[in-house]
């Protein structure tokens, strides 16, 4: 069983103001977490606000569901993990490609075809050593998982 | 995110100071459209104070970018801190919104 050195949860209604509250309860994670390296805790910070926000912007409700954004971060021994659930969805259709297409290597090319929900699914991929996303019940669950020098 | 707009001669400064996320990002669309519906036709977004940006913010910014060059203008972006650099490079986008370390460099050149 891995220790958890740092931990913060979250379950909102999936809007924009879950998205405001979950910067801040990264922000305090790192304040309890500080020795984990700013590199780890920037990436970290960015895909979790990246899966967050694509639950917000792209959730569907089940029918009779008010869709919910749960968050749990810890911080283990070599190992930051982020729990995101999207509660009361619809299940997936079709399951994200999480790896996407590559981006362009013409400058005029990146600029049209920018597609920010892609874009932001290929970051998520790259900012995180696993990530996962699976139907548990009426729940939609992203894991994302990072390795890091933390608490070593 | 609060936004700034100061008329710097040369250019037109837009500050943004805060987080650039899916909240601010059309935020950032008005404040620019603004700008560019008023005539400015080069811009600079100072991102001195930007902690963070998403794709949703890199978006606008890309979207920003695009009504701009429509417009007869462009936008620059200047003043990048770590994490926005990361998204930058992380998308391959800081080579069509290459940093410059200042506003005031950002259009030196032209």
């Amino acid at each position: 069983m891995t220790d958890i050195l740092a931990r913060r949860t979250l379950e909102k209604p999936a809007g924009e103001q879950a998205i405001e509250d979950l910067h801040g309860i990264l922000d305090q994670l790192w304040l309890d977490a500080a020795f984990v390296p700013a590199l780890d805790q920037m990436a970290f910070t960015t895909a979790v606000i990246e899966a967050a926000s694509n639950v917000v912007q792209h959730g569907v409700p089940e029918a009779g569901c008010d869709l919910l954004l749960g968050v749990d971060l810890t911080v283990a021994t070599g190992r930051l993990r982020a729990v995101i659930s999207e509660i009361g969805a619809a299940p997936l259709d079709p399951v994200p490609d999480l790896d996407g297409p590559p981006p362009a290597s013409d400058p005029d090319a990146l600029l049209e075809d920018y597609d920010e929900s892609g874009r932001g699914l290929s970051m998520i991929r790259a900012l995180v050593t696993t990530v996962t996303v699976e139907r548990q019940g009426d729940t939609n669950v992203w894991v994302l998982s990072r390795d890091s020098g933390a608490g070593n | 995110m609060e936004f700034t707009t100061q008329d710097k001669g040369r250019y037109t400064e837009v500050s943004a100071s805060g987080r650039l996320n899916m909240v601010a990002a059309p935020k950032l669309r008005e404040v620019i459209n603004e700008v560019v519906s008023g005539g400015g036709k080069r811009i600079v977004v100072n991102l001195a104070d930007t902690s963070f940006m998403d794709s949703s913010g890199l978006g606008a910014l890309i979207g920003c970018l695009k009504l701009a060059r429509q417009s007869g203008g462009d936008l620059r972006i200047a003043a990048v801190q770590p994490q926005v650099n990361m998204v930058l490079e992380l998308t391959s986008m800081h080579r069509v919104l290459t940093p410059h370390a200042t506003p005031e460099e950002a259009f030196l050149n032209d």
